[in-house]
C-alpha cells in the first residue's frame, strides 16, 4: 500500500482515543431517566389507501405510553429538505413500504413492537408503479397531485443532429445502475428529550443540524428556538442521514408523553425506511470524427425516485451537469427525468449522481477508443478540458489544470501496468483506467451558507466552532490541522465545538464535499482579525510593540525570545473581553446563472487490475491506484482514508451491491443478502497519489475529498474487464451470470 | 445458574440468574435465558462500546471475546455465557491503550468508529493466535467484520505494523 502524501505532521485525530477505546458515546448509546422506547409502524403495502387506523388495542397494552397517528401531528404533516412531500404519518394513502402509519412509545422495545402488531390498519391496495418507465405511461396512476414526474433537467448546446451527421464513429449504449445502500454501520437513531419550556432537545445523527431544526419546527408547530439539535458524532452517513429519519416520531412522542423517547432502528427497519442511491438507466450516444475528437454526445437519464422527492431533483441536476465531465464536447444534449414510483425513496448519496453519469461517460469513451482502435488515454487527451475552459454547462468555473495532471499520472501508472501473462485456462487479466470531475458545494441557485467562529474562551482555549457534523469523515482533524497551520498554536490550545445547534454558527450542511473547503476559507477570513485582537491585547498589557508579537504554542510569543510565550492564552483570556471573530459567506459559486452549476471541482483518476474467472464468472479487483487532485492535503490519514474507503464503497457498487425490490417490496432486508465488500473482497495493493498543487492564482485552498474517490473506479473496472475478456458490461452490479454468458458468447469456454 | 421450573416453563420471558465475568469483574445478573449477550452488555451493564449493526451475525460490530474466543455477541444468549469470562473493548488496555488500539490510532484504522470496537477485538484475537499473519491470514481473520468507511486500508496497515513490530522489522 503506497501513497505519495508527504509525511507532514500527522496527528492522531481528535476523536481517535475515544473511538479505539469504545468510550465515545454515539447518540444511539445515550439513555436518560424515565426514557421510553419507540417503534414505528411502516406500511404493509407499497401503494394503498388507508381506510382506517385503529390503535385502541395497542393503547391498552400494559407498558404502552402513547400511540400516535397523523392526528397527533400538530404542525405540517410533511417532511423533505427541499420539497416537503413525504408524510410524517400517513393520512389516507401510503406510497411506499417505508411510509410511517403510526408510532408507539412504551417501556421497552419489545412492548412497543408487540403494540405495533395490535394496531389495525385497514388498507385498500392500489396498483403499483414499480419502474420509472411505468410511471411515465400516460394512463399511469398518479402518485402525487402533479403526476409522476418529480423533476426534469436538461442541458443543450450546439446542434446535436447536425453533429452526428459529421461523425465518423458513433457508439450507443444503455447503462443500468442499481439501488445502493449507504450501509453506515450505525443505523438511524437517538433520543428526544422534552424540555420544561415545551421545547425539545434532539440527540440524533444528521448531516445538517439546523435543517433538522427547521423541519422539526414545521412538523411540531413550535419555534426553532425551542429546538436544540445534537447532531454529532455518528457512525457513518454517506448522505443517508441528511434527510430526517426517526426524529419526527421520537419528537412527537416525547412531547406527547413528556418523557425522553429513544428510537434506534434495527438494520431491517433501517433498510425499509432509509434513502438509497438512485437506480438510473442512462442511454448515451456519442460520436467522434476520424481522429477521435468528440463532436456529439447525447444522453438520456431516467431515474427511479421512489415515492418522495428529498434531494432527487438536485441529484438529477448534478448528473446532467456532469454528463460531459472533464471533456469539451461542442454539441451536447442531455436530458434527465426523475420519476416517482412506489419503490423505496432514493436520495442523496456520496457521489450525488456523479457515479452513475460517469459510468456512462467513461464507458462511452472506452467504447469509442475500441472502435477507433485508439489508446483510451490518447482519446481522453484529445478531448480533455484546458485550464481556462468553461465548465460542463458552459459556465465559468475556477480555472484548473487538474484534469490534465490527473490523466498524465494515470497514464504513467497505466504504462507501468504489468498484467500477469500467465493466464491459466480459466483466469484472464486486464487493466483499466477512468477519470472523473466532481463539483463541490451545492451549486448555483442554491442557498449555500458557509461560515465559522473563533474566540479565546474563558479557559484560555482557542475555541473554533462550525455548524458541521463528524460523520467519521475526519472533520475534526481538518479543523484542528487547519487551525494549527493558520494560527500557529498547538493542538492542545484548541477546543473544537461542532454538532450542537445551540452553540455553533451557521456553516451549512456536512455534505457535497464542502466541509474542508469551508473550514479552510473561514480560517483565511478569521485568522488575521483574531490574531490581531490577541496581539493588540498583549501589546498593550506588556508594552511590547505588536509587530514583535505572534501566536504560537500555549500563548503569544515575542520575536527573538524563544524560552516561552510572553503571555499565555490563559492569561490573555482573563484580560481580553471579546476576542470573537465570526465569518459568514456564501460557498464560492459560478458567476453565471446556470441552475446547479458548480464553481470548484475536484478531479480523480483510477487505474485497476482485475482477474476474471471465466469458469465461475467471478471478477476480482487485484489492485487499485487512485490519483486525486483536490488541492493541498489537510490531514494525510483522513485524505487517504476517504479515498480508499470511497473506492471500496464503489468497488461494492460495481461488483456486488444491490438492494433488490420485487413488486416494490424490499427483497433485501439485511447484510445476509446485501453484500458489502469485506476485507477479502478488496486488494491489499491499493495506492493513493495526491496532486496537491493548485492552478496558478487559485485562492480557494483545499477541496473536500469525501466523494471524488468514489467516481472513477466503476468505469475503470468495466474497462479492465473488457481488457481481460473483450466484453462490455453495461449493468451493475456485475453478475457472474452476465460474465459467463459473455464469455460463452465469445467462444471462450470452448475448451470445456 | 438458577434454572427453576419458572424458567423451564417459559424460557423466553422468565428471568434467571447467571454469573459472568466481564472485563475481569464477576457479575451476577437477572436476565431472560434467551437474552442476547450484546443486549446484556449494552442495556444492563452499560458497556456500550460494543455495537449492534446488523443483529444477525453478519457484520462483527458486536465482536467480543468469550473465554478468549472471538464471537458475535448478537449470536450468544444469556444461558450460554453463564460462568464465562467476557472481554469487551472496554477491557483492553490499562493505564495506556492496548497496542492494537495504539496501532489503529497511528495508522488510521477507523473513521466513524462504529465498527472499531469489534474490529479491534477481532485483530486482538488474530494476533494472539498468529503474531505475524500473512495477507490471507488477515483476510480470513477479519472477514467477519465489516467496515464501511476505511475500505480496510487503515485496518490492514494497523495489523501489519503490529506484525512488523512483533517480528522486529
Amino acid at each position: 500500500m503506497k501513497s505519495n502524501i508527504q509525511e507532514k505532521e500527522d496527528r492522531v485525530r481528535p476523536d481517535g482515543l475515544s473511538k479505539v477505546t469504545g468510550a465515545l458515546k454515539y447518540l444511539t448509546d445515550l439513555t436518560f431517566p424515565n426514557m421510553l422506547y419507540a417503534k414505528i409502524l411502516r406500511s404493509a403495502y407499497p401503494h394503498a389507501k388507508i381506510l382506517s387506523i385503529n390503535t385502541a388495542e395497542a393503547e391498552k397494552l400494559p407498558g404502552v405510553a402513547s400511540v400516535i397517528t397523523y392526528k397527533d401531528v400538530p404542525g405540517m404533516n410533511r417532511f423533505g429538505i427541499i420539497i416537503p412531500d413525504q408524510p410524517v404519518l400517513c393520512e389516507e394513502r401510503v406510497r411506499t413500504v417505508g411510509d410511517a402509519v403510526a408510532a408507539v412509545a412504551a417501556t421497552s422495545y419489545e412492548i412497543a413492537e408487540m403494540a405495533l402488531k395490535l394496531i389495525q390498519v385497514e388498507y385498500e391496495e392500489l396498483p403499483i408503479i414499480d419502474t420509472p418507465e411505468k410511471g411515465l405511461e400516460p394512463n399511469a396512476i398518479k402518485l402525487h397531485p402533479a403526476g409522476n414526474i418529480c423533476h426534469r433537467s436538461s442541458y443543450i448546446n450546439g446542434d446535436i443532429e447536425e453533429a452526428f451527421k459529421a461523425c465518423e464513429v458513433i457508439v450507443e449504449e444503455t447503462y443500468e445502475l442499481p439501488r445502493q445502500l449507504h450501509g453506515y454501520m450505525e443505523t438511524e437513531g437517538g433520543v428526544v428529550v422534552p424540555q420544561e419550556d415545551g421545547g425539545i432537545t434532539v440527540y440524533a445523527a444528521t448531516q445538517h443540524g439546523f435543517k433538522d431544526r427547521f423541519q422539526l419546527s414545521r412538523i411540531l408547530g413550535i419555534p426553532e428556538g425551542m429546538i436544540r439539535i445534537f447532531s454529532s458524532p455518528m457512525g457513518g452517513s454517506f448522505g443517508g442521514k441528511d434527510e430526517l429519519n426517526i426524529q419526527p416520531y421520537a419528537a412527537l412522542l416525547a412531547l406527547k408523553t413528556n418523557c425522553p423517547v429513544k428510537i434506534h432502528n434495527t438494520r431491517a427497519e433501517s433498510l425499509r425506511a432509509s434513502l438509497k442511491r438512485h437506480p438510473m438507466k442512462i442511454t448515451a450516444k456519442t460520436g467522434t470524427d476520424r481522429l477521435g475528437k468528440i463532436l456529439a454526445h447525447q444522453v438520456k437519464i431516467i431515474a427511479d425516485k421512489g415515492a418522495y422527492a428529498t434531494l432527487g431533483p438536485a441529484v438529477l441536476d448534478f448528473a446532467v451537469e456532469h454528463a460531459a465531465g472533464p471533456y469539451i464536447i461542442p454539441n451536447i444534449e442531455t436530458g434527465g427525468v426523475s420519476v416517482f414510483t412506489n419503490n423505496g425513496v432514493t436520495g442523496e448519496f456520496r457521489g450525488f449522481g456523479g457515479n452513475q453519469i460517469t459510468f456512462a461517460l467513461e464507458g462511452q469513451l472506452d467504447r469509442l477508443a475500441a472502435v477507433l482502435n485508439m489508446d483510451p488515454i490518447e482519446l481522453r487527451q484529445i478531448n480533455l478540458r484546458n485550464a481556462t475552459d468553461l465548465g460542463p454547462l458552459g459556465h465559468r468555473i475556477a480555472p484548473t489544470d487538474s484534469a490534465a495532471l490527473v490523466l498524465k499520472e494515470i497514464q504513467r501508472l497505466y504504462q507501468k501496468s504489468n498484467t500477469p501473462s500467465k493466464d491459466s485456462n480459466w483466469k484472464r487479466y486486464g487493466s483499466g483506467i477512468a477519470i472523473a470531475m466532481h463539483g463541490g458545494g451545492l451549486g448555483f441557485g442554491r442557498l449555500d451558507s458557509a461560515g465559522g467562529r473563533i474566540f479565546l474562551n474563558k479557559e484560555g482555549k482557542i475555541e473554533i466552532s462550525f455548524g458541521f457534523e463528524e460523520c467519521g469523515q475526519g472533520l475534526l482533524s481538518v479543523i484542528e490541522n487547519i487551525a494549527i497551520e493558520e494560527i500557529g498554536c498547538s493542538a492542545e490550545d484548541i477546543q473544537i465545538v461542532i454538532g450542537d445547534t445551540s452553540v455553533v454558527p451557521v456553516s451549512g450542511s456536512s455534505t457535497a464535499s464542502r466541509g474542508t473547503s469551508i473550514v479552510w476559507q473561514s480560517m483565511q477570513k478569521m485568522k488575521e482579525p483574531f490574531k490581531n485582537k490577541l496581539i493588540q491585547h498583549a501589546s498593550i498589557s506588556l508594552s511590547i510593540p505588536a509587530e514583535n508579537l505572534y501566536l504560537g504554542p500555549t500563548g503569544i510569543w515575542e520575536l527573538g525570545k524563544e524560552e516561552g510565550p510572553c503571555m499565555t492564552y490563559k492569561t490573555c483570556a482573563e484580560g481580553l473581553l471579546d476576542s470573537t471573530v465570526l465569518t459568514s459567506f456564501h460557498f464560492p459559486v459560478t458567476p453565471d446563472a446556470v441552475n446547479g452549476g458548480h464553481f470548484l471541482y475536484s478531479f480523480g483518476g483510477v487505474k485497476v487490475d482485475v482477474e476474471v474467472d471465466i469458469l465461475s464468472g467471478m471478477v476480482k479487483v487485484m489492485s487499485i491506484d487512485h490519483v486525486i487532485s483536490a488541492g493541498p492535503v489537510v490531514s494525510p490519514k483522513g485524505f487517504r482514508g476517504q479515498i480508499e474507503g470511497g473506492g471500496v464503497m464503489s468497488l461494492g457498487y460495481t461488483l456486488m451491491e444491490e438492494v433488490k425490490m420485487m413488486n416494490s417490496q424490499y427483497a433485501t432486508q439485511n447484510f445476509d443478502t446485501y453484500l458489502m465488500p469485506n476485507i477479502v473482497d478488496i486488494p491489499f495493493d491499493t495506492n493513493v497519489y495526491a496532486i496537491e498543487e493548485l492552478y496558478e492564482g487559485d485562492i480557494y485552498g483545499p477541496r473536500g475529498v469525501g466523494e471524488i474517490g468514489t467516481i472513477a473506479i466503476t468505469p475503470a473496472i468495466i474497462k479492465a474487464i473488457h481488457d481481460a475478456i473483450g466484453c462490455w458490461v453495461t449493468k451493475l452490479p456485475i453478475s457472474s451470470e452476465d460474465i459467463l454468458e459473455k464469455a460463452e458468447a465469445r467462444g471462450m469456454l470452448s475448451w470445456i | 445458574m438458577d434454572i427453576n421450573n419458572k424458567v423451564l416453563d417459559n424460557p423466553i420471558d422468565a428471568l434467571m440468574t447467571i454469573t459472568l465475568t466481564v472485563n475481569g469483574e464477576k457479575i451476577d445478573i437477572q436476565t431472560a435465558s434467551t437474552e442476547k449477550l450484546v443486549n446484556i452488555l449494552r442495556e444492563q451493564l452499560n458497556f456500550v462500546g460494543t455495537k449492534i449493526s446488523c443483529g444477525i451475525g453478519r457484520c462483527g460490530a458486536c465482536s467480543v471475546l468469550i473465554d478468549n474466543e472471538l464471537v458475535n455477541a448478537c449470536f450468544v444468549m444469556a444461558y450460554q455465557v453463564n460462568g464465562k469470562s467476557i472481554t469487551t473493548i472496554e477491557g483492553l488496555g490499562g493505564v495506556t491503550v492496548d497496542e492494537v488500539q495504539e496501532a489503529f490510532l497511528t495508522e488510521g484504522g477507523f473513521q466513524c468508529g462504529y465498527c472499531t470496537s469489534g474490529m479491534i477485538m477481532a485483530v486482538k484475537y488474530l494476533l494472539a493466535l498468529n503474531p505475524n499473519p500473512s495477507e490471507s491470514d488477515i483476510k480470513e481473520a477479519l472477514a467477519g467484520n465489516l467496515c464501511r468507511c476505511t475500505g480496510y486500508g487503515g485496518i490492514i496497515r494497523s495489523v501489519q505494523s503490529l506484525a512488523a513490530k512483533k517480528i522486529g522489522i
